[in-house]
């Protein structure tokens, strides 16, 4: 579904970016992306999603390269960043007809789509509003609602659970599985390492750039320890090298 | 407070054209472009020196060198009105930041002045840029004694502070009445157009030599100009005239009015502030939406729609970017009324008046175009259309597309009453609707052209778009000095060659227009912005 060969991206005049990463990300995989801040997920995320380019290796999505033909890539995921900057003069539902429209979603899955997934997060009696007037978590709400309207094959998440009450998050939890159970596949950045542990069958982690472990959870995760003791494990025996 | 305000004052200023964030910047591609732009900025000081340089020596020349102070502070007084006025509301009331200020144990009024002492200090700047030059010529030519130097020393930053406070005054009130309607923005953009129009028409009739000037005065120039400007704004004549007999006395005491009418404005702006801030940025969520029937719309119909919602949510860039093609609609009725032979008794010129008109009326349309700003006001919300499977052309597409479909109202209503008023033949009526047309297009799409090249993304009032950023500057006005240069050639040029020189000019605008459309159509809007 996503495959990044020596993903390298630097900033001009700066040390940060990634360096060298490879990942592949199986249908059916819930890949969680860790590392403290900084690290680099969030660029990482960005040149998947086509937001920022990058100096070498390659992205592929669903076999389509995203250097060559980023708009047939684009057409097969959906993005939604951590601090979601939504068109704050649009009302919620002019954002997801637009979402819809770019998609060509018809008309009648994207109501039934709007309504299923609107009711489950309970925002559908603020679709009228205009963007401004939500908070964070609704915010939040309406870019997974907005991502979930056309049905993407994967998505690509940079700390969604940030802002969502929990109710909203065991939903988007659930809403997860189903993707990857219909043979969808899921890339998202956390710093919650419990839901990591629980939700994902599959862990990458990141420090300064450079991915310092990756692969089955269960693998990676031994028994008796937590993710959170493997990643201070992991994270320490890099910095002592 | 005083320390409060002196550190909100000092944040302000920080940014102040972007240079906090150019200084700090390792991102060199961001240097060289703001060297670029910097070079620009330059240019149009050295164009505007010359032109207040000029003007100086030409009233110099004419025995005219007691009026050049007051002029010039008329000159600056004006442009600093009437820019206000299109801006105050949105420098003053500006969301970014307000929350985070609310929070801190401030006095209310702290964050008012701050943003008041930030356009203060802009408007101080584009004061001493026209005034210098002319103070340069006229000392240089008069060699004045140190009384004039001194009395220009108190007086010059006192300048500024009478216009300031009348246009935060018409700004303010603006804000205040709209903020309580639920279509702010529009309401505001609205109010904000009339009241500049409403100045325009003011002050065209108290410069207008009316019947009631003493036949006297206009044997005497200098009486009769400096009699003008009184009309037009008295402080300038008062500060002007003390400069120029080095009257300290006078000059301290312009100051102290000019002191005393900002401290009155700006006291009832920081009274005002939170009050008027807090309904601007109240929540008028209703929670009542019930899912009814959705409709599919066409790629380049949605990004339009988004477009036009963009557009209409910001007063300061509708009022902006409206103001000229409002302007063309107007001037072409005024002729319809007056018709040519009054236009060409107003200007008796050897120049073909009417083969301009159609150049005139392109460069008042093009005065500012949306599409010059259109990817900078995507602001943080950018990451949206990259992130979406959409092409460089398709999102350009939608932006032009806007651009053409706004002026269009205005563009028909003003051919037709340019068709009324000129009754051409043929000939003339092809030029006339094709040559605005054109240069209409070419505008919207040179101005993306520079937007791609000067985006400005990272900002925390959308006046910093509008009206400050390289952009608007060198993108906005780019079909407005097409135009203003095709008139001038149209003009000069003799009238037998005329349709030669304009099918010259329409094939090469098209030609560039075209042009410049595939490059863009082929930006890379990942990898560059």
């Amino acid at each position: 579904m996503l495959k990044m060969e020596h993903l390298t991206k630097h900033y001009k005049g700066s040390n940060k970016g990634v360096t060298d990463l490879s990942l592949h990300i199986a249908p059916g995989d819930i890949y969680a992306f860790i590392g403290h801040n900084g690290a680099g997920k969030t660029t990482t995320l960005k040149c998947v999603a086509g937001i920022q380019g990058y100096d070498a290796g390659t992205i592929q999505i669903g076999g389509e390269d995203m250097g060559k033909n980023p708009l047939a890539c684009k057409r097969q995921f959906a993005y939604i960043p951590d601090n979601p900057d939504l068109c704050e003069y649009l009302t919620g539902i002019q954002y997801l007809n637009f979402i819809a429209d770019i998609f060509g979603v018809g008309a009648r899955e994207r109501e039934e789509r709007i309504k299923k997934y609107g009711e489950a997060f309970e925002i559908t009696t603020s679709l009228g509003d205009l963007i401004s007037t939500y908070s964070h978590g609704m915010k939040q709400k309406l870019a997974i609602l907005s991502a979930l309207v056309h049905q993407p094959k994967l998505m690509i998440l940079d700390e969604p659970f940030v802002g969502l009450d929990p109710k909203a998050a065991v939903i988007l939890k659930d809403i997860m599985r189903s993707i990857c159970e219909g043979g969808g596949a899921i890339f998202f950045s956390t710093h919650v390492l419990d839901v990591a542990e629980k939700l994902c069958n599959k862990v990458a982690i990141i420090k300064d750039g450079t991915l310092i472990a990756s692969g089955d959870m269960e693998e990676i995760v031994k028994q008796g320890q937590s993710l959170e003791s493997i990643f201070m494990e992991v994270v320490e025996h890099v910095d002592t090298n | 407070m005083l320390t409060q305000i002196k550190i909100l004052t000092k944040l302000e200023l920080c940014n102040l054209y972007g240079l906090n964030v150019l200084r700090f910047s390792k991102d060199k591609k961001m240097k060289r472009k703001a060297i670029g732009l910097l070079a620009v900025w330059l240019l149009v000081l050295a164009v505007l020196a010359c032109y207040v340089g000029g003007l100086s020596y030409g009233l110099i020349y004419l025995g005219l060198e007691e009026t050049v102070p007051a002029y010039l502070i008329t000159v600056s007084g004006v442009l600093i009105f009437f820019f206000g006025i299109l801006k105050a509301g949105g420098a003053i009331f500006r969301k970014e930041g307000y929350d985070i200020l609310c929070a801190l144990p401030l006095p209310a009024g702290a964050a008012a002045l701050s943003r008041l002492f930030k356009m203060y200090v802009e408007d101080l700047l584009m004061t001493l840029a026209v005034l210098l030059p002319g103070i340069v010529v006229y000392a240089w030519n008069i060699r004045p004694d140190a009384g004039f130097y001194l009395a220009g020393a108190i007086g010059v930053w006192s300048i500024p502070l009478i216009p300031m406070a009348a246009s935060v005054f018409i700004g303010t009130l603006i804000t205040g009445i709209s903020s309580r309607m639920r279509h702010k923005s529009l309401i505001g953009a609205g109010l904000s157009i009339l009241a500049a129009l409403g100045i325009m028409y003011g002050s065209s009739r108290l410069a207008a030599t009316g019947g009631d000037i003493d036949p006297e005065m206009l044997k005497n120039m200098s009486v009769f100009i400096m009699a003008l400007l009184k009309r037009l704004y008295p402080p300038a004549v008062w500060l002007g005239t003390a400069i120029v007999r080095g009257d300290l006395l006078g000059a301290v005491a312009c100051a102290c009015l000019s002191l005393a009418v900002f401290a009155a404005v700006a006291a009832g702006v920081a009274c005002f502030f939170r009050k008027i801030s807090q309904s601007l940025y109240g929540n008028f969520a209703k929670h009542n939406y019930k899912m009814g029937e959705l409709k599919e719309n066409s790629l380049l119909s949605s990004l339009c729609k988004r477009e036009f919602r963009r557009y209409f949510s910001s007063s300061i860039y509708v009022t902006n970017t409206i103001i000229g093609p409002i302007m063309g609609c107007i001037l072409s009725g005024a002729l319809l009324f007056t018709g040519t032979d009054t236009l060409k008794e107003l200007l008796p010129l050897p120049i073909d008046m009417e083969g301009m008109i159609p150049f005139v009326t392109a460069g008042v349309f093009c005065m500012m175009t949306t599409t010059a700003t259109s990817i900078s006001m995507e602001g943080k919300n950018w990451w949206i259309l990259k992130s979406l499977p959409l092409s460089a052309k398709n999102i350009l597409d939608g932006k032009i597309l806007m651009n053409l479909l706004l002026i269009l109202p205005f563009y028909a209503l003003s051919e037709l009453l340019l068709i009324f008023a000129l009754k051409p033949g043929a000939g003339e009526l092809l030029w006339l609707i094709l040559i605005p047309a054109e240069i209409i297009l070419f505008s919207c799409v040179y101005g993306i052209t520079v937007n791609l090249h000067f985006p400005v993304l990272e900002w925390e009032s959308e006046v910093r778009v509008v009206k400050q950023s390289a952009s608007a500057m060198i993108g906005g006005m780019g079909g407005f000095i097409l135009a203003l240069l095709c008139a001038v050639i149209v003009g000069i040029v003799p009238k037998e060659y005329t349709d030669y020189l304009k099918t010259g000019i329409c094939v090469v605008v098209l030609a560039a227009t075209a042009v410049l459309y595939r490059i863009n159509s082929r930006f890379d809007l990942c990898g560059r912005i």
